[in-house]
């Protein structure tokens, strides 16, 4: 019993002792069976649904026809790669995707962490309940919920945000948001904002409430004001989380999103507007080759997993909270 | 056996177990295929032999993947009731929720489909539907008879099988029609009105009528009025797309224009320019809505509901709704008339078409499909004028009276048909929009559809339509547009089938996001910038190889000359 807890200490901390490695023996195998019995459903659930569909990569390197077994497809190489990388689109495409993916993650971080800061210092729990209960609501909205109501609050006839600019006098007549390129990210960016922030909060708030009040005490008899509070106690004290987050989305900064951008985007701003899974949509799914469309999705993985990769790397350097 | 391996065995139980549901739920929609096509062979077998003994009714399920959004039927619905009593099949529908690409992805990777499905060439390139010439021979005679002169053109030009059963386009007697569903320049009925009726034939009076009654009337019921409205939203582009070729005096091929067999793209062609270049020209005079490009297809409904909209291009069946709407609103004079343009009076007008059999469209059974002979069987029985004429007219007594042979409504009843809900419950209206049809007359020379009866039209239509009509001197809205000529072989090219991912579609797609792209920009331009915009618009379009999409149509406008010629 003695040897599970201490080879099991030695688990839960690779990092001390990661030069003495446990040799793996058929010991440490006969004591550690429950925990391997265990595992055993969570490996089968990760074989099947993360690797096996791997298989279906293969895919990309072919002609695909659904109805046709494996035996008899046709192979083509790189061919769908060539064909993604080459179309004169593909890199207003990338960009595209790749800076509304900055910006909502960007903006979700920011957004986030200075709400869940200030909701910190509502003191009337009442409020605070409120507050956050309003605020995360929009995340159970469909996207072509919220894109309905971006759509009718931006209209020029009766859409909010204008008259709001026009009573203000900030403009003098109504804008027509969704006609200008240049705004098209920031909209998206908003959107984002206003369904998620909310949601996103909730970790924040978590990791604020398991810091140690006596640190608060500590400053205070400092003499730190509110403010000098938040910097250096709360802040430090989610920043493990802070980073473990931001690694993670690093990864997903390709997933600018489809649903936003399809429904919001027109003729007039599809420079703008278009990313990789709606290019992939058009150019793969809506046109029964699915070959493309896997290409495009091999792509966006070798892509994502790189930059989360690199950004752990750089997390490592600097001394920080790191996920691999 | 003691503590420990007790423990082990435990453990042991659980993992196999999660092992087996996990596999179980992975493989089993290959069991469930195999197991069915073996099973369809069996019955086959068997239900021939039997089907014969009669008599009997055995209840049976079909499942039905309808392709548009939809409405499932009340529980009690009256006709599904009378065809499960007679025939013993129930209906099991699942109509599309979202995207229709994406849903339609899903089904094929799955190799997930129901009995029947409406037609897609996804899913005939997929192999998703069984080859029913065979079926139709063996088992179908009423559907042999209906289909008989329309054989060769049902075949699929790629292996030459009947996979689809199309719902419209098949003739039977006198074909009278009253209602207009195609493409045309909608005008609302109050502006004709406003300027005592005129005689309205090129795009210029057009917009010229339209700017006087903006002129005169900035609002209407309190909002402001709309002059042009045009809807370029996702699939439903043809709005932004198609007018030019109309304006030339040719009907709707699509994307191209056919002379003498030979088609051309004609989105960058001269004529092309011309009508964008009048939109820009109305743009700049405020006629068209300012957010006619940025506009969903509800938004864009809405707008027309509300009565505000002057004119817009667009097809009769796809605004029906919106005139539906303003007639229960009581504003009849802000429904619309729509009108066969052209740019020069001396150019025939070719809006109104003979209709064509709608290849892409009707149902298909699919491989999964596990007993197709009974369903082939079905859908001959339905083909019955019985049920024909339950379909189309509903239940005598009920929903329809007799008067001398003739079949009329009350007006309750035509109320009560108009009415959606009353529909979900009293109509088979998903169901049999896609079945096999008789259209045109039945055999006691009744009309097939209620409102193409002649007498009936007329009973039905309001004291303002009438006046439009007797101001025109016309028996129906149909009356504005000439009388199509017969049809070419090949006609329409929009029906060809472009083959998924290959050249010629790619190339299409191309041309379409160009167009989607660019003709917005030229038309909100500045009129001096018109051109420039122009100009890089076909200089694109030259990049696109629009050649691959041309060949590819014309290829199969030969194929088709050869193959469905008489």
């Amino acid at each position: 019993m003695d040897e599970t807890l201490e080879i099991d200490t030695g688990v839960r901390r690779p990092k001390k002792n990661k030069k003495k490695k446990q040799p793996i023996t058929w010991r440490v195998i006969k004591n550690q069976n429950q925990l391997i019995w265990m595992s055993v459903p969570l490996m089968l659930y990760i074989i099947l649904f993360a690797y096996v569909p791997v298989w279906g990569w293969t895919m990309a390197f072919q002609n695909y026809r659904p109805a046709k077994s494996f035996g008899e497809q046709e192979w083509v190489g790189l061919k769908q790669f060539k064909f993604l990388f080459t179309d004169d689109n593909f890199i207003r495409v990338l960009r595209n995707t790749l800076a509304m993916g900055v910006i909502n993650l960007i903006l979700g971080f920011v957004t986030a962490i200075v709400l869940a800061l200030l909701l910190n210092e509502i003191k009337k729990v009442f409020w605070k309940r409120t507050v956050q209960t309003i605020s995360y609501l929009p995340h159970f909205l469909s996207w072509i919920i919220v894109t309905g109501i971006v759509a009718t609050s931006l209209s020029i006839n009766d859409g909010i945000v204008n008259i709001v600019l026009m009573k203000l006098h900030l403009i003098k007549e109504p804008i027509l948001w969704l006609s200008e390129g240049k705004y098209f990210w920031g909209i998206v960016g908003a959107s984002h904002v206003w369904k998620e922030v909310g949601w996103n909060t909730i970790i924040y708030l978590a990791a604020i409430a398991s810091i140690d009040p006596a640190l608060y005490e500590a400053a205070e008899i400092d003499g730190a004001n509110r403010y000098k509070k938040m910097m250096h106690v709360t802040l430090p004290g989610i920043k493990a989380t802070i980073v473990i987050l931001m690694i993670m989305s690093i990864g997903h900064v390709l997933e600018a999103g489809f649903e936003v951008q399809y429904l919001l985007g027109n003729g007039l701003v599809v420079d703008w507007a278009e990313t990789i899974d709606i290019f992939v949509l058009k150019y793969g799914l809506a046109q029964g080759n699915y070959s493309l469309a896997t290409a495009g999705g091999i792509f966006k993985t070798v892509v994502s997993v790189t930059l989360l990769l690199m950004a752990n790397g750089i997390s490592k350097r600097l001394g920080e909270e790191r996920l691999l | 056996m003691g503590g420990k391996s007790k423990v082990t065995f435990k453990y042991s139980l659980v993992a196999l177990l999660t092992l087996s549901f996990a596999l179980s739920g992975c493989g089993g929609g290959n069991d469930k295929n195999a197991a069915s096509t073996d099973k369809a062979k069996e019955t086959t077998a068997t239900d021939s032999a039997s089907s014969n003994t009669g008599g009997k009714i055995e209840p049976f399920k079909v499942s039905a993947f309808i392709g548009v959004a939809g409405q499932q039927p009340t529980p009690d619905n009256k006709i599904y009731k009378k065809i499960k009593e007679e025939t013993g099949a129930s209906f099991d529908m699942e109509f599309l929720a979202g995207d229709i690409n994406q849903k339609l992805g899903v089904m094929i990777a799955g190799q997930d489909y129901p009995d029947l499905m409406t037609g897609s060439t996804k899913l005939t390139a997929a192999g998703a539907y069984i080859p029913l010439e065979d079926l139709i021979e063996q088992y179908a005679p009423n559907l042999k008879a209906h289909y008989a002169d329309y054989w060769n053109m049902m075949k699929d030009p790629n292996d030459g099988h009947i996979y689809i059963l199309p719902n419209y386009g098949v003739y039977n007697g006198k074909v009278n029609s009253s209602w207009y569903s195609g493409p045309a320049f909608w005008i609302q009925k109050a502006v004709l009105k406003e300027f005592n009726y005129p005689k309205v034939k090129t795009l210029d009076q057009y917009f010229d009528l339209i700017e006087q009654y903006k002129a005169k009337y900035p609002k209407i019921d309190g909002s402001p009025t709309i002059g042009f409205e045009i809807l370029n939203y996702d699939w439903k582009n043809w709005g932004l797309f198609n007018a030019p070729q109309h304006l030339i005096g040719h009907p709707n091929d699509g994307g191209v224009v056919v002379n003498d067999g030979v088609a051309e793209v004609f989105a960058n062609k001269d004529y092309a320019k011309q009508y964008y270049q009048k939109l820009n020209e109305m743009n700049e005079k405020g006629i068209i809505d300012k957010e006619t490009f940025v506009q969903n297809y509800d938004q864009y409904m809405a707008k027309l509901s509300s009565g505000t909209v002057l004119g817009m291009f667009d097809q009769h069946w796809n605004f029906n709704a919106a005139e539906d709407s303003l007639t229960t609103q009581n504003k009849i004079e802000r429904t619309y008339v729509g009108l066969p343009l052209v740019y020069d009076e001396s150019t025939k007008d070719h809006y109104r078409d003979l209709a064509v059999l709608n290849l892409n469209n009707g149902f298909g059974i699919s491989i999964n499909a596990k007993d197709p002979v009974k369903i082939i069987k079905l859908l001959d029985t339905l083909m019955d004028e019985k049920w024909q004429k339950l379909f189309s007219w509903g239940v005598e007594g009920e929903d329809y009276i007799v008067e001398n042979g003739r079949f009329m409504r009350t007006q309750k009843q035509r109320d009560d048909a108009a009415d959606a809900t009353w529909q979900l419950g009293n109509k088979a209206k998903s169901l049999f929009e896609y079945l096999p049809k008789t259209e045109g007359s039945f055999s006691d020379g009744n009309s097939t559809d209620a409102a193409a009866q002649p007498e009936e039209y007329k009973a039905g239509l309001k004291p303002f339509d009438k006046e439009v009509l007797d101001a025109y001197g016309f028996n129906s809205y149909v009356d504005f547009f000439s009388d199509p000529p017969p049809n070419p072989v090949y006609y329409p090219a929009w029906s060809i089938d472009l083959i998924e991912g290959s050249d010629a579609k790619i190339a299409s797609t191309k041309l379409n996001e160009l167009q989607t792209k660019f003709l917005p920009k030229a038309i909100l331009a500045k009129p001096a910038e018109f051109d420039s915009v122009w100009t890089d618009y076909t200089e694109q379009i030259e990049k696109a190889n629009v050649k691959a999409y041309e060949d590819k149509i014309n290829e199969q406008i030969k194929w088709r000359i050869d193959n469905w010629s008489k």
